[in-house]
This record gives C-alpha cells, structure tokens and sequence, in this order.
C-alpha cells in the first residue's frame, strides 16, 4: 500500500516524529482517558438544546403546524429550509470519503473518519425535518411502499418528496456502512488495549472479530473500494434529488434546471466549511495538531472557494435566465427575490457564500486558523440563508399577487431548529470521546510516505547521489 | 297486461310436488341444535366436535360482547318516522328572511329537521333568488349560543312565561303614561294586524319604527316633492346610466338583495350583443358599489348635495358643473348627457335636501315611470327619525309609562344613546323581545325573547303587492316566544298569532292559493298603481340649502360612518363568527372595524404609508378620532379611492358583553359619530384625527394591492371590446399558438385569418393545446366533464359566494390570531386588485376575481403529493382523500393559485388527540353543540393536519348525478347547482358539464362568449377547469395597462 515516494516539496500530511505507536497512542488516548471538563460543558449544553428541541416538536405535533409560522402561501419554512441546509452539510463527508479515496488523495485520511460522523450525524438530523413537519407525522409511514390491507395502496411514484424518502434513506444507510467498516480495525486496537474488561467487551463486539489478518486486511481494503464506489453516485445523486423538490414543480423560482448542479456545488461548500468547523475545534482540543495540519485546513479552503464561486456562478445564472427566458413570472420572481420583502435574506446569502469565500484566494488567509474558522461560520449561515431565500421567497411572492404573505418563523421553529444541533453535537460529542476520531489504520497507511519524519529522512537521501545511494542501500545489511 | 314470467329452472317451470315440497321447506338441511349432551355424547344430536365448537364460539362471543363497552351516543332514532323526514335526504322551504327592513325570498334547506343552508328564492318577484352573505349566514346565527334561552324578569331568568306575563299585564294596566311599541320597519302585514288589536286594548299605545340606518330622508323628500311619504321602487334592470351619489346600493343601501339582480343583467356582455349599461358614482369612501363603478369620482360627505345640484344644472340646463375637482366636473357634465338614456339616479344621503334635488334629477331625466315606478313602493326602510327623538324626548321627560322594544337596540345604535338610556330607566315598564341580551334588552326590565326568523311563522311585504312567507323550519330551539303573541297575550287576546296569520291569508287568498303561496313563499297581488306627480316647489329651496352646507376646514375630517357589507347595522350579525371573518370586499380586513383613510393622508399627515416592503406587516398605526368631544381609537387601514378628507369607520362592532363571545369588545362603536338635523339622522360629522403611539394588529387577508399586469387578469374597455372582440383570442392563441399545433402539422391558422367562428377557434385552441402542449399522451376524457366559467363582469365582490360556500362545506372559522399568519380555511376567495395612482382617489380603478381550487386537468399539486392523496377523477375534479393526506403541504406550495388550506390546528373538535381543541377566546362558540347543529351532514368536517380545498360541492354533484339517474335521463344542467354559483348574486358563475354541448358552460366557453374566454395562468398548461370572461368596463382606459397612470404596479404595491 501506497509504495510510492513523495516528493519533500510536497507538505507532510503528518508533522512530528510519529511513529506506528505514538499514532495509536495519540488518537487512543482521549477514548481511554476520563474526558476533560470542556468536553462536559459541550455534551451537557447539546443535551439541553437537544431536550428543548424534543419539546417544541412535541408541542408541535401535539397541537398542529399552526405553531409554526407557515400559512396558506408558504406551506414551508424553517423546516424545509433545515433539512436542505442539514442535508448539505453531510456532503462533504461523503466527499472526502469516498470520491477522495477513489482519487486516492491521501490527505483525506486525516479527515475522514470526523467528516463522514459528521456526515451522519447531520443526515440524522435533516431527516428530523421532513417527517415532522408532516401536518400527521403518525401516518407517516404512508410514504414507504409497504405490502398493506388499504387496496393496496402505494405511494405516488411520481412525487420528488418520495424520492428524498429513497435518496435519503439509502445516502443514510450507505454512508453508516462505510462509516462503520472503516471503525473496525481502529475498535480492534482499542480493544487490544483496553485495560477494562467492559471496554474490552463493548469493543470487541464493535470490531466484529478483527484479527488484523492479511485476508481481514484484503477484505477490509475489497469494502471500502465497493462502497466508494456505492457512495460516489450518492454524492451527486442525492442533492440533486432534494433540488427535485424544487425544479420538479411549477413556481417560478424553483422550476429551473440548474438546480442539481448548483444544489450539489452548494452541498459541498458547506459541508467542507461544516468540516472546517468542527475539525478546527477538534485539533485543538484533542491536540490532533500533527494530523490535521494546516495543510489539511488549506486544502479544504481550496474546495471552499471553488464550489462557493461555483455557488456565485450558479446565483448569476438564475439571474441571467430569468431575465434571458422573458417569462414575466420568472423575472417577477427574482425581482422579489433580490428587491422584494425579503431583500435581506438575498443579500445576506450573497454576501456569506459569494464574496466571502473570494478571501480564500489568498494563501495567508488560508492558511489562518481563526480567519477559515469564523468563515467557515459564514459560509454555513450563507448557505442556511441560500435555502431560505429558495424555499421562502419564492414561495411568499408567487404568480397571484393577492396571496402574498410574509413568514416568520415562530418559537417552536427555532427550537426544533436548535434541537437538531442538540442531537448533532450529543452524537458528535459521544463520537469524539468514544470513537477515534482520526482513522487510526488509514493514516498510518500514509504516515511513512507524507510523514514529517519519513519526509525528513528521505531528503537525505534525496541529497546522495545515486551512487552513494547504491553504496548505502547495498552495504546497509 | 299480463306480467312476464321468469322460472330459474325446469322444476319451477313443471313444477313438480318434489320441487313444491323443496319450496316449503327452506332449510332443507337439518339445523344442527344442541340437544341432549348427557347420554352417549358421540351419538347425541350434537356430537362432541360440535359442542366444541359451540362452546368456543360461545366464549369468544361472550368474551367479545363483554370487553366491547359501547359507546354511549346521543342519537335517537326515528323509531317512529316523521312522515317528511327520510334520514338522508334534505327537505327544502320556501321562506323569508326578514331582519328589521332587510329582506330576502329565500328557501332553506333542512336535514333530518335542521336548516342548514339558507339559498336564494328564484321565484320571487323581488329578489330574483339573490341573497347576500348575512343572509346565508343566518343560520349560523340561529344556533347562536349567545341567544336567549328563556325570558329574564329585571335579568334573572324565569322558567315560565306566565312569570313574566302577569307583572308585565298588571304593569300595563297601571301605567301612567304612553305606551310605547318601538320597532325596527315592520314588512308583516299581519303583524301590523297583531299591533292595531294591541293598540285597541290599549287605545293610548303608540308604535313608533325605527332604523339604525335611517332612509327617512328619501320618504321626506318624497313627501316634498310627490306628495307622499314613502320610497318608490328602483328598477335597476331598466336602467342603462346609473348615477349613484354615496348609495352602495350592490351592497347596503336600501334592498341590495333586490337591485343586485337588476342591476346585474345590464353588466352581461357578449360580443353579439355588445352592450352595457354605464355607472357613475360619486362617494366619498371606497363602497363595494363604487368599486364596481365605470366612472368614479369622490367628493366629501358634506358635498353630496353641491354634486347633485351640479348635476341638476348639468341636466336642465347644461351648465358646466364648478366643484372641487377636475375630474368630478368631467364625470357630472357626462353622466349628465347620458343621464337621459334611461337614466337613474340614487343618494345614499340621509338629508332631505339633497334627496329633493335628487329627486328633480330623476325627474328632468324621466326616470319617473321607467326606472323609477311609484306603482309599487319599496317599504324596506319606514322609520321616522323625529318620532323617535320625540319618543326619546317624552321618555326623558317622563311621560312614557311603557315602551316594548322588538328588534332594535337604541342602546348600541341611536347616536345619542346615553340620552336614550337615562329615559329608559325612567320608563315604569320596559320589555325588550330581543333574541339576545344585547345592550337595551340589559337595562330592559324584562326580556320575553322572539323567536328567530327560522323558527317562525311569518309574512312580509317589502314592496307593496309582492308578498313573501315566512315558515318554520325547526322547532324552537329555547323557550322563545313569536313576540305577535307575546303582544296578544299581554293585551289578552286568546288566538294566537299564527291563528291570525293562517285566518287574514286564507281569507285574502282562500285555502289552496294560499297553500301554493305558502309552498312558493312568495305571491303577487295586483297592488293599487298609484302614481306621484311631480312638484318642484322645494328644489331652489333644497339647491339654495346644500349649498350654504359647511364641511370640514383644514385640519378637520369629514367622518363617515357606513355598514359593511359583511357586518350591515349590527344586530346578530356582529356575533356571526363566519360574517366576522368574511373579508371585507373591499379592504380584505377582518374581524375588526377600523379607520379607512386614503393613501396619501395616511402617508403624509399619519405615518402610514403603504410600501412594498410593510404592507405585509399586519401592526397598524392606531389614531384618535375625536367628534363632539366623543373620542374613539382605531387603527387605520390604507383604502385607495377613499377621499383624502374623509375618514370612514364601519359601524356593527364595539358590541357588549352579553351580545355574544364573537362580538363582545371587538372594534368599537362609532353610531354617536352621527348627527341629527333636526329632521333626519345623517351618517357624517367632522372631526379630528390624532396620532398616537400605539399600534393594533388588523387581520387583513390580501395585502397586495395591484396584480403587477400580470396575465391572470384580462380587461378591457368597451370601445376595445367593441372594436376587435377577439383580441383576447387571438392573444391566447397568439402566446400558445406554438403548442397548440405541432411544427410537422404545418402553422395553418399562424398566417392569415381564421375564418372559423370564435367559439370554433376557442374550443380547437383548447383542445389543441391540451393535447400538444405536453409530451404525456392525453387522457381521453368521457362522459361527464365538470366545469366552471367565472364572469369577472358580473362579479360584485359581495362575498355572498365565500359564506355560502363556507356553510355548505364546514369551512372552519380559525379567529383574528390565525387570520392574521394566513391561516385562514376559505375555499373560495375574492381577489381584489386595485390600479391607478394611489395619491389620487379619483384614479383608482378596481377589480374582483373570485379565486378557488380551478380543478386541473394536469393538476401540479397531484404529482407531487408524496402518498397520492390528491388525485384526479374521471369526472375532472381534482379530489382530495382526507384520510389519505399526511400534510406535507407540497401540493399547497406547488399550487400556482395558492388555494388549497391546511388544517393548521384542531380548529372543530375533530382531530383523534385529546384536549387540543383551537381556542382563542372568541371562535369558540363555532364548536358549541348547538352550533355545531349547523354542520352540513354531507360534508366530512376537516381533522388537524390534512389539506383541504374546493370540492366543486362534490355532495351536490353526487346528488344531482342519483336525482337524473333515478329519473333514468341524462344529466342537466338544472340537476346540479354547486353553492357559490347559488349564491352569487350577479350569476357570475356558471356551472355544469363541459361535454355536455347542450351546457349553459359549454355554451358560454365555445359559443356565446368565447371571445371573452380565458384562462388564469394558460401557459402553466396546468389545463384548468375553471375559465373566466374577461373584464369589460365601460369607460375610456383600462389603467392598469397604462404603465405610467399606475402607480400601483410602479410602486409594487
């Protein structure tokens, strides 16, 4: 596995003299230590956030939608707005994960294992949104095609919203599995050190055996490879299926065909600033410095610029055609959009995805750890205030003039909305103290190719010339 | 002739002894009884098996029948069936509704012995089967849990009418003084009967009648100038020019049930018969009647009678009228000219002067004889205003011993209602028949409630000759009663009132006239043709008078009080929770009175201009108008077209406690802002406006104003219409022409004309484009075809539509707090769209569009609706399944016309969880079990969390479809008539099966109308069953296409 030489020009992915050991032990050592009062502090707030999120569903399916602030003329708002936007989020992981593996940029190593729990955690939380913002969240099962007694009655095929269902599902089900195939070797290294007969036990459920046998090792190697290989597609196929949502339908504003290209460019862009984010926090409080190196954070800031100019593109586009198309309804639209009531959702957007992002152009700023993580910050509330311009503004400004209304969210909204991050950050906590949050096997795969120490070595031997090469390599035994 | 015989087999045919002895005995097998199981159980009767079986069934049955607990339901069955009544079926009356001089021939539909829907009588002679809102809402109030459940002695209720009967009968024949009957107008003839045998018990009775919105001016003013004191009829069918001064006559003024239908027959236009006739008004406020003006122009309250001699000079002597504005002058100097073409003029002014110049415009225009006939009078409105302040005067005075009130409430409604008040408290007896505590009945001693109009026996003569029934439709729901014989008893007399009635009609008509008359609800006797002749004597006097009249100076209003047209003068209606949250026409508000200002007073003089940005915002500012030192706060709602000097509050709200839960402190009362001349009570007053700092929520259901010159509307002006009628046509097909024909078919009709006639072009447009404007095959579509054609010409905006709809389908009532966040359920609503320059009210030009679910073809909510449960018939409805609906809302949200509603809470009680019922403290008595009696049985009532939207009255649809089936013939129009179309007073809608080429639809889409045929949103190809018929104003320019003229659309307001 990677038998290749790196060029010393190229940046190590992994700084300070690691060896094999000194990697386990780092990435081992915070799941078997007692976890530090910060890590309390965070876990105790995500469990509130999480119980006031559990109460404002509650009182909103307890006493019906109209404690939201939706109406005739918006029938979605925060929630769907939510759902993409959380949905988006999990992208990145997937990325990183799989298409980056099939690239083979051995970079990813350093952060796929906390982007693809992101990725799920984030999944576990758009998914919250659709199924409760159904008007009878207990007939909910309606939508899946279940054998039943009513006919047999199916879901309508026809529908994007029974697509989401599908594309959902199936992104959630394959990104799990991959997830978790690539946590069996590391739990079995835990478990190989595990000093408690629990922790030995819990563990060595988790790694299903693992030997660390070359068969395991080829098999493990099989997994990932086909599962890169189920989840690239995903990766495309399943924003484009949520912008469905939208270009599927006849409103102005969201009927448009650059919707699953520009939805998916959107995805990714917040999802790697989601990463950058939580990446930034995880580095420093777990001193993780030596894997994810600035270099990691600089690549992905590279990946923020291109798809948020990708995202600006896609925003002129629209702009473009609307007026290029000479449908009225259309151009009226985006005349709303942009100058109408909502005016300060457009340009928030504009300004969070759009020109944010262009600082990244510099490599100072790239390279800055607070400067990438408040904008990370930024791009991801652009990216909120991007789905609530599409889903809200369309919607409050439609073809007949007589229904417009205005929304505003209302307290249930905001605490659902709240409690997502709840349920996000208690399962991203719960991965951090219990799960490596660095893939321990995948990094040691890159770790004497782009190591600081092995890099540092081979530049000696990058200085011999070619005989004095031929001399050492000969007379070293 | 002999039956035809059918055997099923041989044997029955030879009927054979075997075969005879087979039929005798049915059971040919022998029933398996259990016997005796105690000796030789395998040989018994009953083998062991089988008394296993017995045994285990047994237990189950046991076991079933005891752990089911029934449900205890309040039901009781007809064991013995009343002869009328099948359960099921609906039973239908002819009757009247008669509230005060409001009146309307109506016939009212009951179930299982409830009315449930009150509808228009067509065979009347006077309302032509018109009714508006408040009338069809009607029996909401009829279960009105706020109504009197038994008489009140000094307010404590008593359990018997004797309890108040003998205090009441000793009172009168000790009282020292006058006796009072006060009354609103009395239509009934036999209740005039039943007052004179009163009054011949008590010879110093006097009856007095009394209107909350006084017409005496008008029968004064006739006085003056014909001799006689009444109101003759108006016949609006007749008239071809209308002139109306302030009367919203379409909406309140005098009979709107009656002038709806004349006045709407001379809007229908067709290219065939491309005529109009042509409406100027002159107001001061923006009236459901001005907006549906040709020309309008404003002008103050106090300037009605300099406008009307303006245009008296105009006629007589075509003196170029000089009044304030340019464009008033223009409009007089014209309407002047065509005034002689049948012309007619009316003023919603109370003032004897201004109505005696009216009068002499009638008169030099020859309206009198033609559209304006003294053979009949129009007896809707008899009150006497100086009687009543003379009455209010002598109780004050003390010299009224006893005063009887039916059916007005001086208390809330007189303009000096403190006055009337402290005489009340010195009258010795005060009985009030009030149907609810309202605010006279409480300082009344006693309260002996009247039955409503739909629990009683009754007559009436709204215009004389032309009489109309009125007969119970259910039995009291209180211990009520008729108040003719409360007023018998007390003057002891023993017949009853309805012994009375039966005795004058049977005499009057004999027995099977009367029958019919009584099944009819209306009839017609040959009246006295009576004539007045004019006498000018009083006009110079009159023109000399208005024009000394003062007005506001500067930093004044003008402050005019008006009925709405949801509200009218109060009465029940101000607790009628779906007339509460009826949009008004005009503003779209509801739940609320409030300050109408116009547009540029409120932005310039008090902080409220309108932008695209806060017309969303539902918080208006709220001022202070003060008059005579009586100071009211109200918000203030911007309306275009309303007189920048004028400031107009609708009266009905501000109402007491005890008028019900709906009604109580909602707005406030503003009938002291009018003024008494000394002979006439007048709606207007001047006073001032002040800010404060406060502002209040109104609860407005559109607030966009202009449709921004987007297709979905098309208007034009008669000239246009005229000229090219098929412009629209050709628009349509001008803009579809590329889908309608497929390239390889060749672009035939794209060059040179179509020869074909309209209606041909119209109907291959329709079908070519449902065909080739899409890539999916086309569902072929037999049988019957629903549709539904919408004349915007013909569209009033009154809203009768929206309550009718609204009773027929159990559209829950969702309260101001979810009016306010769009919530609210209306399947059918009225859009209004203003255009011209909102600065100048003169400009404004207005246009209805009733919008509800148009029943695509290619319906966009269907396909999107995860669960199908929006889905298509084969009829072409676009049909929901409740059950189905898991409320995803998608279909809401892709529904290009917004017309679909979500049950946003449990707002009736039927959702499966617990104690979650909608309450806000005002609504609720919708939910109360009597007023749920209401509920239309056809009609599932809504759970929370399901979509709801128009059904196309799918129970009506069914219901026609079994009656031409069970009569074995085809479908007619006449079978199926859904409730907005009954409802709409200008026949605006048309209804019926498309398919069907013998249709008054199809007829109306490819025959008789199709240039004026078109569809909201065509291009979408969402294929709507719903068509409309362009807009036709008979005036010189459609504003709203003049781009610079419409300030509104520039603006994006």
């Amino acid at each position: 596995m990677h038998l290749k030489y790196e060029s010393f020009v190229r940046e190590p992915l992994i700084t300070g003299d690691k060896t094999y050991a000194q990697v386990t032990e780092d990435i081992c050592k915070p799941i078997e230590q007692k976890p530090s009062k910060l890590w309390y502090v965070g876990f105790v707030l995500s469990l509130l956030f999480l119980g006031f999120g559990v109460f404002s569903v509650f009182w909103e399916v307890y006493w019906g939608l109209g404690t939201w602030g939706i109406n005739r003329t918006v029938g979605w708002g925060w929630d769907i707005t939510n759902f993409v936007w959380w949905v988006g989020i999990g992208h990145a992981g997937t990325l990183i994960s799989a298409i980056l593996l099939l690239f083979r940029q051995g970079w990813r190593t350093g952060v796929n294992r906390a982007a693809e729990a992101m990725t799920i955690f984030a999944v576990m939380c758009a998914g919250q949104f659709p199924i409760f913002h159904m008007g009878r969240v207990w007939n909910a099962f309606y939508v899946l095609p279940l054998p039943n007694t009513r006919g047999p009655l199916w879901p309508n095929f026809n529908s994007a919203l029974l697509w989401d269902v599908f594309a959902i599902s199936t992104y959630f089900t394959v990104s799990l599995l991959f997830w978790y195939s690539g946590l069996v070797p590391d739990f079995a290294t835990i478990r190989d050190r595990a000093k408690t007969k629990l922790r030995k036990r819990l563990y060595g459920l988790a790694s299903f055996g693992w030997t660390g046998t070359a068969k395991n090792w080829q098999r493990f190697e099989a997994l990932s490879l086909v599962l890169a290989g189920l989840s690239t597609p995903l990766v495309l196929s399943v924003h484009t299926i949520v912008s469905f949502d939208f270009a599927t339908s006849v409103i102005p504003g969201w009927h448009a065909t650059i919707f699953p290209p520009y939805f998916v460019a959107g995805a990714v862009f917040s999802g790697f600033a989601m990463v950058q984010t939580l990446l930034i926090l995880v580095r420093k409080i777990y001193k993780m410095e030596d894997y994810i190196t600035l270099g990691h954070i600089e690549a992905m800031n590279k990946v923020i610029v291109l798809t948020g100019s990708i995202v600006g593109v896609a925003y002129l586009t629209e702009l473009f055609m609307a007026w290029y198309s000479q449908v009225h309804f259309e151009q009226e639209a985006f005349k709303y959009r942009v100058f109408g009531p909502y005016w300060w959702a457009y340009w928030a957007m504009m300004t969070c995805n759009v020109v944010s992002p262009q600082f990244f152009w510099f490599k100072k700023l790239r390279r800055n750890i607070v400067f990438t993580f408040i904008l990370s910050i930024v791009v991801n509330i652009g990216m909120w205030f991007e789905r609530f311009v599409i889903i809200v503004t369309t919607l409050a400004n439609d073809f007949l003039p007589s229904s417009w209304t205005y929304y505003s969210p209302t307290w249930p909204e905001l605490g659902f909305y709240l409690g997502t991050f709840g349920l996000f950050f208690t399962c991203f906590f719960l991965f951090s103290k219990y799960f490596p949050v660095i893939a321990i096997a995948e990094i040691k795969f890159t770790l004497k190719v782009s190591g600081d120490k092995y890099k540092r070595d081979m530049q000696r031997l990058d200085a011999m010339t070619t005989e004095e090469f031929l001399e050492e390599a000969n007379h070293a035994h | 002739m002999a039956q035809k015989k059918y055997w099923k087999g041989l044997e029955e045919l030879e009927n054979t002894p075997e075969h005879q002895q087979i039929v005798e005995n049915e059971f040919q097998q022998e029933l398996p009884v259990l016997g005796d199981v105690s000796d030789k159980l395998l040989g018994a009767e009953t083998p062991r098996r089988d008394f296993l079986k017995f045994l285990g069934f047994s237990t189950l049955a046991a076991t079933v029948a005891a752990s089911c607990e029934m449900p205890v339901r309040k039901a009781i069955p007809y064991a013995i069936k009343p002869e009328d009544i099948t359960p099921g079926v609906a039973n239908f009356y002819a009757s009247s509704f008669v509230d005060n001089g409001d009146y309307a021939a109506v016939v009212v539909k009951t179930r299982e012995g409830r009315p449930i829907m009150v509808e228009g009588n067509e065979l009347s002679s006077v309302t032509h089967g018109v009714v508006s809102a408040r009338v069809i809402a009607s029996t909401l109030s009829l279960y009105d849990k706020a109504r009197l459940r038994q008489p009140l002695v000094k307010g404590n209720p008593v359990d018997t009418f004797e309890a108040v009967d003998t205090p009441i009968k000793q009172a009168l024949a000790g009282a020292g003084g006058a006796v009072y009957l006060l009354t609103g107008t009395v239509l009934s003839p036999t209740t005039k009967v039943v007052i004179e045998q009163f009054r011949s018990k008590y010879p110093n009775a006097r009856h007095i009648q009394y209107d909350p919105v006084s017409y005496n001016g008008l029968a004064l003013a006739n006085d003056a100038t014909f001799g006689r004191n009444a109101i003759p009829s108006y016949h609006f069918e007749k008239a071809r020019t209308i002139f109306s001064l302030g009367a919203d006559f379409l909406g309140t003024w005098l009979a709107p049930n009656e002038f709806n239908h004349g006045y709407n027959l001379n809007r229908k236009i067709s290219a065939k018969n491309p005529d109009m006739s042509k409406h100027y008004q002159v107001e001061a406020m923006m009236s459901m009647t001005g907006s549906n003006a040709d020309e309008r122009a404003t002008c103050k309250p106090s300037e009605y009678g300099k406008v009307a001699a303006a245009l008296y000079q105009a006629v007589v002597s075509g003196a170029a009228p000089k009044t304030g504005s340019d464009k008033l002058n223009k409009l007089i100097s014209s309407a002047a000219k065509e005034l002689k073409n049948n012309g007619l003029v009316v003023c919603g002014s109370n003032d004897v002067n201004v109505q005696i110049i009216v009068n002499a415009i009638n008169n030099a225009i020859g309206a009198y004889g033609n559209t304006i006939s003294w053979g009949a009078t129009s007896n809707y409105k008899q009150g006497n205003d100086k009687e009543f302040v003379a009455f209010v005067d002598a109780m004050n005075a003390g010299q009224v011993g006893a005063v009887f009130i039916h059916g007005v409430n001086p208390s809330y409604d007189y303009l000096d209602a403190e006055k009337f008040n402290s005489g009340l408290s010195k009258v010795g007896l005060s009985v009030s028949f009030a149907e609810r505590l309202d605010e006279t009945a409480e300082k009344c001693q006693y309260v002996v409630p009247d039955h409503h109009w739909l629990e009683s026996w009754g007559d009436a003569e709204p215009k004389s000759g032309h009489y109309s029934f009125i007969q119970p439709t259910i039995a009291p729901l209180f211990k009520t009663r008729a108040f003719q014989d409360s007023l018998l008893t007390w003057a002891g007399i023993t017949d009853t009132y309805h012994t009375i009635f039966n005795a004058y009609w049977v005499g009057k008509l004999g027995q099977s006239a009367f029958d019919k008359a009584l099944q009819d609800g209306i009839i017609v006797t040959e009246a006295p043709v009576a004539s007045g002749s004019f006498s000018g004597a009083a006009v110079d006097g009159a023109i000399a008078a208005v024009n000394a009249y003062k007005g506001n100076t500067d930093g004044q209003y003008e402050v005019l009080i008006y009925e709405s047209v949801a509200i009218g003068y109060g009465g029940s209606h101000s607790n009628n929770p779906w007339l509460l949250e009826m949009p008004d026409p005009v503003t779209r508000a509801t739940w609320d009175n409030y300050i109408c200002m116009s547009y540029k007073t409120a932005k310039e003089k008090f902080e409220s201009e309108l932008t695209l940005h806060n017309q969303v915002d539902h918080k208006k500012r709220v001022l202070k108008v003060t008059v005579n030192n009586k100071e009211v706060e109200l918000p203030v709602v911007v309306l275009p077209g309303m007189h920048n000097d004028v400031i107009a509050i609708a009266v009905g709200y501000g109402r007491s406690k005890n008028v019900g839960r709906a009604a109580a402190d909602l707005g406030k009362n503003v009938y002291h802002f009018g003024q008494y001349t000394g002979t006439t009570f007048l709606n207007y007053n001047v006073g001032t406006v002040a800010l404060t700092s406060a502002f209040y929520p109104v609860a407005i259901t559109q607030t966009h104003h202009s449709y921004e010159g987007r297709e979905i509307i098309q208007e034009f002006t008669l000239d246009e219409f005229k000229k090219d009628p098929n412009f629209l046509l050709n628009k349509r097909k001008k803009e579809l022409g590329h889908y309608t024909t497929l390239h390889w078919e060749g672009h035939h009709d794209e060059h040179g004309e179509d020869k074909s006639s309209a209606g041909e072009q119209a109907l291959k447009h329709d079908k070519d484009f449902e065909k080739n404007g899409t890539l999916y095959p086309v569902h072929e579509k037999h049988g019957i075809k629903w549709g539904m054609s919408i004349d915007l010409n013909a569209c009033t905006g009154c809203g009768a539509c929206v309550i009718a709809c609204q009773a027929e389908n159990n559209i829950s009532v969702v309260g101001k707090d979810r009016v306010l966040v769009a919530q609210e359920m209306s399947w059918i609503r009225i859009d209004r769209y203003f255009s011209g320059n909102p600065d100048d009210p003169d400009t404004i030009q207005t246009i209805y569009q009733p919008m509800l679910c148009q029943h695509c073809d290619n319906a966009p909510c269907e396909n999107v609706c995860p669960v199908s449960a929006t889905n298509h018939s084969d009829e072409g409805l676009n049909q929901m399944a409740y059950n189905r609906c898991i409320g995803t809302k998608y279909c809401a949200n892709n529904c290009p016309y917004k017309v679909r509603h979500f049950n946003w809470f449990d707002w009736n009680g039927a959702d499966s969880f617990a104690d979650n019922l909608y309450q806000d403290g005002r609504r609720d008595d919708i939910n109360d079990d009597i007023t749920r009696m209401v509920l239309n049985p056809d009609v599932t009532v809504r759970s929370r969390g399901v979509m709801e939207k128009c059904s196309f009255c799918v129970q009506r649809l069914q219901a026609g479809k079994l009656a031409a089936k069970m009569e074995g013939r085809p479908l007619k129009d006449t079978d199926v008539q859904v409730a907005c179309q009954k409802a709409c007073a200008g026949d605006c809608i048309t209804f019926g099966n498309v398919n069907d080429t013998e249709s008054k639809i199809y007829k109306e889409r490819y025959e008789e109308n199709s240039e004026r045929l078109f569809y909201v949103l065509e291009y979408l190809h969402v294929l709507p069953n719903i068509s409309y018929l362009s807009k036709i104003r008979n005036t010189d320019a459609i504003v709203a296409k003049d781009k610079e003229q419409d300030v509104f659309q520039v603006k994006n307001l």
